[in-house]
C-alpha cells in the first residue's frame, strides 16, 4: 500500500488524529518512527527498549494529539517525548549503549551545513568532539543535544547527577583548552 | 472458524418450507418456501411483505409458528444447532441500533465479545480486518454518535462481518445510502458472496438487478415469484409497450426520458412493445402498491 | 554535493558505524529535513516497523475510553466482561445520578417522621428493580437483535449485567440508607425485598415483556405496603419476619423458574 503519498503536511495530520482518524496516524507513524528508532538506538543498547519507546511516543501522540502547540517542527516535538520517554523507560534498568566503535573508515568531509549545525566556524569542533572519552560525550550528547536536564540525563545515562554535573565541566573545560 | 463445509453436502445452505408466522390478528408470513446455495439472493418486495420477518427466522433470533427451517444443514429451533448456527452468521438488522457512546472499534468490539471471542489479541484482529473491509479504518476511534448515517451503517455491516460468516443476512443494507455509497456497498457484497450464501432485502429493483443470482418476489406475507433476476423481467415480456401517451389500457404508466409513454399491462394488439426489464416485471408482479411506493 | 541525500552517510549512520560527532549532526539535520527522514526510512526494516504498528494499535484498542470501562477494569475485571456491562444503560452516569436524586429525597422524608421511613422502604427496592428492567431487553438495549444472533447466550448477558445492576444499586441504597433517623432493623429491612423483587423481575421477564414485568411488580409491591399498614397493628408490617421469609421465597423460587426457562431468553417473543 502506498502509504507515503499523502500529501498533508505533519501538523495537519495532527488535526485529523484529534478527529480520531487512524490512517492520518499510521502517515505519521511511517513519516516519523524510522528515524526515532535509529537516533534512540544510538542511546540505548536495548533493542526492545527503544522500540517500546518508539510505541510509547505514538501512543502518547494518538491520545493528545492537541499537545503540539503548532509552533516548530512536529519532529522535534515528538523526540522531546521520545527521548524523555526513553528516561522514563531507564529507570527500569536498560543499560546505556556504550559509544559505537569506529572502524576505522575513511571520515567524510564536513558540508558548510554541518559546520553551522556544530557552530565549527572556527577551530576544530569535530575533532575536538571526537577526542572527548566517550563518558563526556555522552553527557554533552545528552544534555546539550537532547536539552535533558543533569536529572534526566543522570537517568538516562544510569549515573549519579552529580557525575554529570562534573563530567560536563570538564567537557567543556576540554572542550575550551583544544579550541583555545 | 469452520470453513465452508456446510454438513449438508454443499449447496443448499438455507432451505425453508411451508413457514408461517402471525402477530396477533396479522399473517406475517403466510407458506414461504425457499432454497438457497453459495451466492446473493434478494429479497425483494414492498413495505410489510413480511421481509423483516423472514430474515428475522433466517437469523434465528425468531421462531416460526409452523414450517421447517433449516440452516446450513440444522435445525435453529433445537438450541444446539441454533448455537452451532450462530456462530457462522452475520446478521445486520433494519434498523441497527448502537452504543453511542463507544467509539466505531468498541462497538464492533463489543459485537465480537458477544460473538465468543474472548481472546483479545485475536479479538482485536479481526475487529480491524471487519473494520477495514466495510472501509472504515479512518473512522475507527471515533464516537458512533459523530458518524454520518452512510458511515455508520458501514459500522453495523462491519460487526456482520466478524469471524468471517457462512451465511449472512443483511436487511435492506442499501437504506438511506447515497448513490456512491450504493454503489460501493454493492461492489462489497458482490465480492463476499463470492464464497458464502448472502440473504439480502429490499425494495430497490437496481440492487437486484446488480447483485444477486437469485430474487424471491414477496408480497403480503406470500411468495409470488422464485427465480433468477431474468425471470422477473421475463414476466412482463409483452406487456411493456411504448406509446405517444398514457394508454388507458395500462395498469401503470410514465413518460421516458425519450418523451414517449412507457405503459405496462395488457397490451393492446398491434402496440410497440418493449424490452422489459426487472422493474416492469415487478411492478406487474406486486402491484400498483409497489409502485406508489418505488415513485 | 549538497549535504542533503548523502547516500554513503546516511547509510554509515542507519548502519550504526559513524562517528558521534557526524552521527550527533545528522541527528539534528533530521529534525528539520523531511527529505532525509524519508531517505533514512529506507535503512529500517519493514517487519520492524509492522511489527511496532502492530504493538501500537493494541495498545490504543485495549484502552476503553468510557468512564465506566476504564473504572472496572481498574477493578480488575476481564476486558470483555467490562465492555459487555459498559453498554448497559443502567450503568451510566446518568442513571447513578438520577438514582442519588431519588435516593436523596427518599432520606429527606424518612427524616421527616415514620411515614418517611415507610417511603424510603418502598422506594428502595424498587431501585434495583428499575436498574434490572432497563439493563437488557428489546426496548432498552439498541444491539438487542444482533446481541440475539449472536452464539453467547442472551441469558448469560442478562445475569452478568443484572448482577452488576443489583450490586450498584443495593450498594447506592445501602449508602442512603446510613442517613437514615433509626440505625435499626428497618435500616435493613429493604434488602431481602429487593432481592426478591429484581429475581422476581427477571423470572417474569422469561414470561413476559421486562417492561411488562416490571409494572406488575411496582404495582403488587406498592399495594402490598400499603395493605400491611392499614390492616396489621403494628407498624412496617410488610417488612416483619413473616414477609421477610416469603421474600425469600420468591427470591428462591424465581431462581428455579431462571434456571428452568432460560432458553426463553434465547430468541424474541413478539415481533
Amino acid at each position: 500500500m502506498e502509504r507515503g503519498a499523502d500529501a498533508r503536511d505533519d501538523g495537519a495530520l495532527l488535526e485529523a488524529i484529534g478527529d480520531g482518524d487512524r490512517e492520518a496516524f499510521r502517515v505519521l507513524y511511517e513519516r516519523h518512527a524510522p528515524w526515532m528508532l535509529l537516533r534512540l538506538r544510538r542511546r540505548c543498547a536495548d533493542p526492545n527498549v527503544v522500540e517500546e519507546t518508539v510505541q510509547d511516543v505514538f501512543v502518547a501522540v494518538w491520545r493528545r494529539p492537541g499537545a503540539y502547540r503548532g509552533t516548530g517542527d512536529v519532529a522535534a516535538w515528538m523526540w522531546g517525548i521520545a527521548i524523555r520517554r526513553l528516561v522514563d523507560r531507564m529507570r527500569w534498568g536498560a543499560r546505556r549503549a556504550i559509544a559505537p566503535a569506529r572502524l576505522g573508515r575513511s571520515q567524510p568531509v564536513l558540508s558548510a551545513e554541518e559546520q553551522v549545525l556544530l557552530g565549527v566556524e572556527h577551530g576544530d569542533l569535530a575533532g575536538a568532539l571526537n577526542r572527548l572519552s566517550p563518558e563526556l560525550r555522552a553527557v554533552l550528547e545528552a544534555t546539550v543535544l537532547d536539552g535533558l536536564t543533569t536529572r534526566e540525563a543522570a537517568r538516562l545515562l544510569g549515573i549519579p547527577q552529580g557525575t554529570v554535573k562534573t563530567r560536563l565541566m570538564r567537557a567543556r573545560e576540554q572542550l575550551r583548552e583544544e579550541l583555545a | 472458524m469452520t470453513g465452508l463445509d456446510d454438513g449438508n453436502g454443499g449447496k443448499q445452505r438455507v432451505r425453508l418450507q411451508g413457514i408461517e408466522k402471525r402477530f396477533l390478528r396479522t399473517r406475517a408470513l403466510d407458506g414461504v418456501s425457499l432454497d438457497a446455495g453459495t451466492g446473493i439472493l434478494g429479497l425483494l418486495g414492498p413495505n410489510g411483505a413480511g421481509k423483516t420477518t423472514l430474515l428475522r427466522i433466517l437469523a434465528t433470533i425468531l421462531a416460526p409458528d409452523a414450517g421447517e427451517v433449516r440452516l446450513l444443514g440444522r435445525n435453529p429451533s433445537r438450541s444446539r444447532d441454533r448455537l452451532e448456527i450462530r456462530r457462522r452468521l452475520g446478521y445486520m438488522p433494519q434498523e441497527p441500533g448502537f452504543h453511542r457512546n463507544f467509539t466505531a472499534f468498541e462497538f464492533v468490539d463489543y459485537v465480537a465479545i458477544l460473538k465468543e471471542m474472548t481472546h483479545r489479541p485475536r479479538r482485536h484482529q479481526e475487529v480491524r480486518r471487519a473494520l477495514e473491509l466495510s472501509g472504515l479504518e479512518s473512522v475507527s476511534g471515533k464516537k458512533i454518535r459523530a458518524l454520518s448515517g452512510g458511515m455508520r451503517r458501514r459500522v453495523a455491516l462491519a460487526q456482520s462481518l466478524l469471524g468471517d460468516p457462512d451465511l449472512l443476512i443483511l436487511d435492506e443494507p442499501t437504506a438511506g445510502l447515497d448513490p456512491e455509497q450504493r454503489l460501493r456497498f454493492r461492489d462489497m457484497v458482490s465480492r463476499l458472496g463470492e464464497d458464502r450464501t448472502i440473504v439480502v432485502s429490499t425494495h430497490q429493483t437496481e440492487d437486484v438487478a446488480a447483485l444477486c443470482q437469485q430474487v424471491v418476489v414477496m408480497n403480503a406475507g406470500r411468495v409470488l415469484l422464485t427465480g433468477a433476476p431474468r425471470d422477473v423481467a421475463e414476466v412482463a415480456r409483452g406487456h411493456v409497450w411504448l406509446a405517444d401517451g398514457r394508454d388507458p389500457r395500462a395498469r401503470l404508466a410514465w413518460r421516458t426520458a425519450e418523451g414517449r409513454h412507457r405503459n405496462i399491462g395488457d397490451a393492446p394488439p398491434g402496440a410497440e412493445l418493449a424490452e422489459p426489464t426487472i422493474e416492469d416485471g415487478y411492478l406487474l408482479l406486486v402491484g400498483e402498491r409497489a409502485f406508489s411506493e418505488a415513485a | 554535493m549538497s549535504w542533503h541525500g548523502d547516500p554513503a552517510l546516511m547509510e554509515t549512520y542507519a548502519l550504526g558505524i559513524l562517528d558521534e560527532v557526524h552521527s550527533s549532526s545528522i541527528e539534528a539535520h533530521l529534525l528539520r529535513c523531511e527529505r532525509c527522514r524519508e531517505a533514512i526510512a529506507r535503512h529500517v526494516g519493514r517487519d520492524r516497523i509492522e511489527g511496532m504498528w502492530a504493538a501500537i494499535e493494541e495498545r490504543l484498542d485495549i484502552a476503553p475510553q468510557g468512564m465506566v470501562e476504564r473504572l472496572l477494569g481498574r477493578l480488575g475485571m476481564p476486558d470483555h466482561v467490562a465492555r459487555l456491562l459498559a453498554a448497559t444503560p443502567s450503568l451510566r452516569l446518568s442513571w447513578f445520578g438520577a438514582v442519588a436524586i431519588a435516593l436523596a429525597f427518599a432520606t429527606v422524608a424518612a427524616r421527616a417522621g415514620s411515614v418517611g421511613v415507610l417511603q424510603f422502604l418502598v422506594v428502595a427496592p424498587l431501585i434495583p428493580l428499575a436498574g434490572i428492567a432497563v439493563a437488557y431487553g428489546p426496548r432498552v438495549d439498541p444491539t438487542y437483535e444482533v446481541g440475539l444472533a449472536a452464539p453467547m447466550r442472551s441469558f448469560r448477558l442478562l445475569m452478568i449485567r443484572a448482577l452488576a445492576v443489583l450490586i450498584t444499586s443495593m450498594a447506592l441504597v445501602g449508602i442512603a440508607a446510613i442517613a437514615l433517623p433509626h440505625l435499626d432493623w428497618t435500616a435493613a429491612a429493604w434488602l431481602l425485598p429487593s432481592i426478591a423483587l429484581s429475581l422476581g423481575n427477571l423470572a417474569l421477564s422469561s414470561y413476559w415483556s421486562p417492561q411488562r414485568a416490571t409494572v406488575g411488580l411496582v404495582a403488587a409491591w406498592t399495594l402490598a405496603v400499603v395493605l400491611g399498614e392499614r390492616f396489621s397493628s403494628v407498624p412496617y408490617a410488610a417488612f416483619r419476619a413473616a414477609p421477610q421469609a416469603a421474600f425469600a421465597m420468591i427470591a428462591v423460587a424465581s431462581i428455579v423458574v431462571l434456571a428452568r426457562r432460560r432458553e426463553a431468553f434465547d430468541t424474541r417473543r413478539g415481533r
